[in-house]
């Protein structure tokens, strides 16, 4: 495929396809909608509708990366590398999941409402500005078309005043983060004149960073902070993923979160490249303290749904540990555990969501007690996905944690991976209880988990997932070797020594 | 035999067999019906048996260097491959292994009845698990195997457990876990730092034993992440406190895997990877005299807390903490011999403790207790097991004759060259040893029959016979006539001294086994 020089209209509209395609699709919905928006057949259609508008942008989207699409010259706007692509199909992926997980969802909670599928594919647009964004304006006009369509996902539930609470709660707190993500750009914007990463990065060219895009980064770090929910700006996370719909909180933890932290890294590969020096000690201090508070107060949950707010506030943590290297290794490491956490996360997601009614808020390990004797396969799935979120040999999540740990290790950094392990530790004494509960207890009631059923495309999902995440976690040199050529793509000047040995 | 063995090229495909045979398993165990799942065990678990048989002949004479290795890239990115070898120390471990893992599905046989197709199919995930940590010469593929592993003792425990089960597995868990996870962090580090001296990344063993001196001062703090997994694995006082949790709480089969072969992993990871990748920093005074503390401090507490207990199987689980000073105490003296002495108690504790175990379990199916207190003077109503009993006993303390006897006897005279005054405090374990067997004997078989329950008991049935058999034939041959097993490891622990003194510059390569130090 020939070069695409993202300053043309033709060539934009060919970069931006995949981008395009989930938009009209979008608005295939709602044009469906306006006529049928009555019965749960309507909003079943809608649903396979928004699922299948995922196709025409997932073929796009493989067309411009087999075909090696790149962009002619200097970067502008949006990226057209390896990196976008593979952030993108993580996020068709997460999206997908959450389609196929709310069909049966919304029905059963009779949340019959169609347009919950376009705001789930304007959601997944604003991602996919987002994490390819190569100019922060763009980022941000992504990061709000993404924030906002969630905002009205999260109180989706109008019956629920915990689904209000969740919805006011993250509005509120996303706003006061999307200000200071402006500031920062505007700050940077006044340190270098430019609002394009690229060429940030080609005026912040020294080792040390002028007052003005040190706080402009700073400002950055924080906005995107709040969107990662890493500690000390996680404290929404909880309230909101706990009032959520649950297929919903799974779409945040995974879609939202990927987004944030594609773009995250993109800003620090591309944007600040060369003052690593002036924001991996705030990376690290972000991460340790997000691995430390979310795993130590996970371990006081009783409830499954906050247990999992809180490990994935411990998962930022360690998403932020895979930036702090800022090489090859480093985004590749990003790639991986992404692509690990979002497939364990749905799948776990998933299975909440058929282990109670009214919003799982109350499913606790109490409740799941016994699952393995009457939904062997549930309970099964559920224990895999806590043994990958735990990083346990055999999972993917295995492969991911060796993957962070290894490039912080090529790095000479040692705080960070022990830090690291030792709150994996922690995190076992909440996981565990889990694959405790559904296998080694009785349950409380002799007809508890008589409902628990997954519906035929909620199933589809979790099986998927589950048997990736086992699959990749035994052979993962494809996705490893894939994952580092992606990540080469992202740091096309940079020196970087590629993987191998040490510097 | 051994060309019998070349004309099937036996040595080419035996460790992959062993290792995928149990896993291939478990798939007729969980799709066939749950009263075939024991015998579908059975079957495998005998199979496995019979053709790592063969080791014993394939390894009859080695260099001490690993044999029959295979190396395979498995994830080339990182320097991962799938690579498995063997020595002296490793065949017995696996053969011990092997040999168990029959008996102990037979063991489990009336005991376990509910759920049996999972248990089984954990039995056999665990089988190789186990044998995969004793062959692999990857580090990575070593950690993996050594984590997996916990995850069906892990269920095994707290499913099929006692009352406290719950406690007892995740503390098993966490205990483990949290040595391991270091151990992770030092096996990166070290590869990483090799591979900038070296420019490969490997995690092969061979390639990290021969460069491991490119972490430089970074070696006590590898040493200790290597030695605090192992250490809570031996268990090395003070992480012994899972031990009795784990080994009161699980199911018979269970306790006799944890002591006969899981806490070998624990001495089988010094022996292998802590002490000859750093040699400096292991047998530097400062973290000798530390280990050999801790190590005397089990054989004594272990001992004297044995001594107390009102419950047999915390009888025999304090037991293995004393044991396994012995193995530690042999490790750091040193010399061939202690080192010799070491493996053969970690062999010999396998026999009798495994037997023990299982004696145990067969009484408290009759009887639903444990408690010492709760019998007496029932050698005559079961002679047969009253007599296993005592013989299984007396070689766990150390009787000559027995298996017990020769690996402590080893392990003190080693010792006593290089570290005599821990030699002499250690002899006084032996004593200890004698002092709680005899008395909880005593108290188990002879007195006077005054509780009535017991007059009822029934002595051992064929099955369970069947079980205790091989673990006799064991303990008595390896008394009597050991040669045959010294002669199998002893390469490895000349190896084992060669490359851990040779590194410290003190040690002369042609001295030989039983010819006095300088």
């Amino acid at each position: 495929m020939r070069p695409l020089d993202v300053r043309l209209p033709l060539d934009a509209t060919l970069a931006l396809l995949p981008e395009i395609l989930l938009c009209a699709g979008a608005m295939l919905v709602l044009l469906v909608n306006a006529w049928k928006h009555r019965t749960a057949a309507d909003s079943r259609l809608a649903g396979w509708i928004a699922l299948g508008s995922l196709v025409p942008s997932a073929l796009a989207l493989g067309w411009l990366w087999v075909g090696g699409a790149r962009a002619a010259g200097a970067p502008f706007m949006v990226a057209v590398d390896a990196f976008r692509f593979a952030s993108l199909a993580l996020i068709l992926v997460a999206t997908a999941a959450t389609i196929l997980l709310s069909l049966g969802y919304l029905e059963r909670e009779g949340l019959l409402a169609p347009e919950y599928y376009s705001l789930v594919l304007f959601a997944a647009a604003g991602m996919m500005f987002l994490a390819g964004a190569e100019d922060l304006i763009v980022l941000f006009l992504g990061l709000e078309v993404m924030s906002v369509s969630v905002y009205v996902l999260a109180g989706f539930n109008r019956g629920s005043i915990f689904s209000a609470e969740a919805a006011l709660k993250y509005f509120l707190i996303g706003a006061f983060a999307s200000a200071f993500l402006l500031y920062g750009i505007a700050l940077v914007w006044g340190a270098t004149g430019s609002s394009s990463l690229a060429q940030i990065g080609a005026v912040l060219n020294g080792p040390g960073l002028p007052l003005l895009a040190k706080l402009g980064l700073a400002l950055l770090l924080i906005g995107m902070g709040f969107k990662v929910a890493s500690v000390p700006f996680h404290m929404w996370a909880p309230d909101v993923y706990d009032g959520s719909p649950t297929p919903i909180t799974g779409f945040m933890a995974t879609g939202v979160k990927a987004a944030a932290f594609l773009a995250l890294a993109r800003i620090l590969a591309e944007g600040f490249p060369h003052a690593a020096e002036s924001w991996q000690p705030a990376i690290a201090a972000l991460a340790i303290a997000s691995m430390l508070l979310g795993n130590l107060v996970a371990l006081a949950q009783r409830s499954l749904k906050r247990l999992l707010a809180y490990s994935s506030i411990a998962h930022a943590g360690y998403l932020l540990a895979a930036l702090w290297p800022g090489t090859q290794m480093g985004l590749s490491a990003t790639l991986l555990y992404l692509v690990a956490y979002v497939l364990t996360t749905v799948a776990a997601f998933g299975i909440l969501a058929v282990l109670g009614r009214g919003g799982e808020r109350d499913v606790s390990l109490d409740a799941i007690a016994g699952l393995a004797r009457r939904r062997p396969w549930l309970a099964f799935g559920l224990s895999i996905c806590m043994l990958s979120l735990l990083g346990f040999p055999g999972t993917f999540g295995f492969v991911g944690k060796w993957a962070i740990l290894a490039s912080l290790v090529q790095e000479r950094q040692l705080l960070l991976p022990v830090v690291l392990v030792v709150t994996t530790l922690v995190s076992a004494g909440y996981y565990l209880p889990v694959v405790m509960a559904v296998y080694m207890r009785d349950p409380l009631r002799s007809d508890a988990h008589e409902g628990a059923g997954l519906p035929r495309p909620a199933f589809v999902t979790v099986a998927l997932a589950v048997g990736l995440v086992l699959l990749l976690g035994v052979l993962p040199s494809g996705a490893l070797a894939s994952a580092l050529t992606t990540a080469g793509s992202v740091l096309r000047d940079a020196a970087i020594p590629l993987v191998g040995y040490g510097r | 035999m051994e060309q019998f063995l070349t004309l099937i090229g036996y040595q080419r495909w035996i460790l992959h067999v062993l290792l995928a045979l149990p896993l291939l398993g478990i798939v007729p165990i969980l799709f066939g019906s749950p009263r075939a799942a024991k015998r579908i065990a059975l079957a495998v678990t005998v199979v496995e048996f019979v053709l790592s048989a063969g080791l014993w002949w394939a390894l009859n004479t080695l260099p001490g260097t690993l044999q029959l290795n295979f190396s395979v890239p498995w994830i080339p990115a990182w320097g991962i491959s799938y690579a498995v070898g063997m020595d002296g120390i490793s065949l017995t471990m696996v053969l011990l292994t092997t040999l168990l893992m029959p008996l102990c599905v037979l063991g489990s046989w009336n005991y376990i009845t509910e759920r049996e197709r999972g248990y089984y199919a954990l039995l056999l995930t665990l089988l190789t698990g186990v044998i995969g940590v004793f062959v692999a010469t990857d580090l990575f593929l070593f950690y993996v195997f050594w984590e997996v592993m916990l995850i069906p003792m892990y269920f095994i425990i707290g499913i099929w457990g006692g009352r406290n089960r719950l406690y007892a597995a995740i503390k098993f868990f966490l205990f483990t876990m949290a040595g391991s996870l270091l151990m992770l962090v030092a096996i990166l580090v070290l590869a990483w730092r090799v591979a900038g001296t070296t420019g490969t990344l490997s995690f092969a063993y061979r390639h990290l034993l021969d460069h491991a001196g490119a972490v430089g001062g970074l070696a006590p703090w590898l040493f200790g992440a290597f030695a605090l997994a192992f250490a809570i694995k031996v268990p090395v006082f003070p992480f012994h406190t899972w031990l009795p949790d784990a080994h009161v709480e699980a199911p018979t089969a269970g306790s006799v895997l944890l002591a006969s072969v899981l806490l070998k992993m624990g001495t089988y990871g010094f022996l292998r990877f802590a002490v000859p990748f750093f040699p400096g920093v292991a047998l530097s005074p400062w973290v000798t005299n530390l280990i050999l503390v801790l190590a005397l401090i089990g054989i004594v507490y272990g001992a004297l807390v044995a001594m107390v207990q009102p419950d047999i199987k915390k009888l025999v689980a304090y037991s293995s903490v004393s044991h396994l000073g012995f193995v530690m105490l042999g490790i750091w003296a040193a010399t061939v011999q202690s080192v010799q002495g070491a493996l053969m108690v970690m062999i010999g504790h396998g026999f009798s403790t495994g037997a023990l175990f299982f004696l145990v379990g067969m009484l408290y199916e009759r009887r639903h207790t444990r408690e010492i207190s709760a019998y007496g003077g029932i050698a005559k109503v079961v002679p047969v097991f009253s007599l296993i009993f005592t013989v299984v006993a007396l070689s766990s303390i150390g009787l000559p004759g027995l298996n017990g006897f020769i690996g402590e006897f080893l392990v003190l005279l080693g010792s006593f060259r290089t570290q005599p005054w821990a030699a002499i405090i250690a002899t006084t374990g032996v004593i200890f040893a004698a002092a709680y067997l005899l008395w909880a004997l005593q108290r188990i078989i002879f007195n006077r029959l005054d509780k009535q329950e017991n007059e009822s008991l029934t002595d051992l049935t064929g099955r369970e016979l069947i079980v205790l058999a091989p673990l006799l034939a064991g303990i008595l041959w390896m008394g009597l006539y050991p040669a045959p097993v010294l002669r199998r490891i002893e390469p490895a622990a000349l190896r084992y001294v060669e490359t851990v003194r040779g590194a410290l510059g003190r040690y002369d390569v042609s001295q030989r086994p039983g010819e006095l130090p300088r």
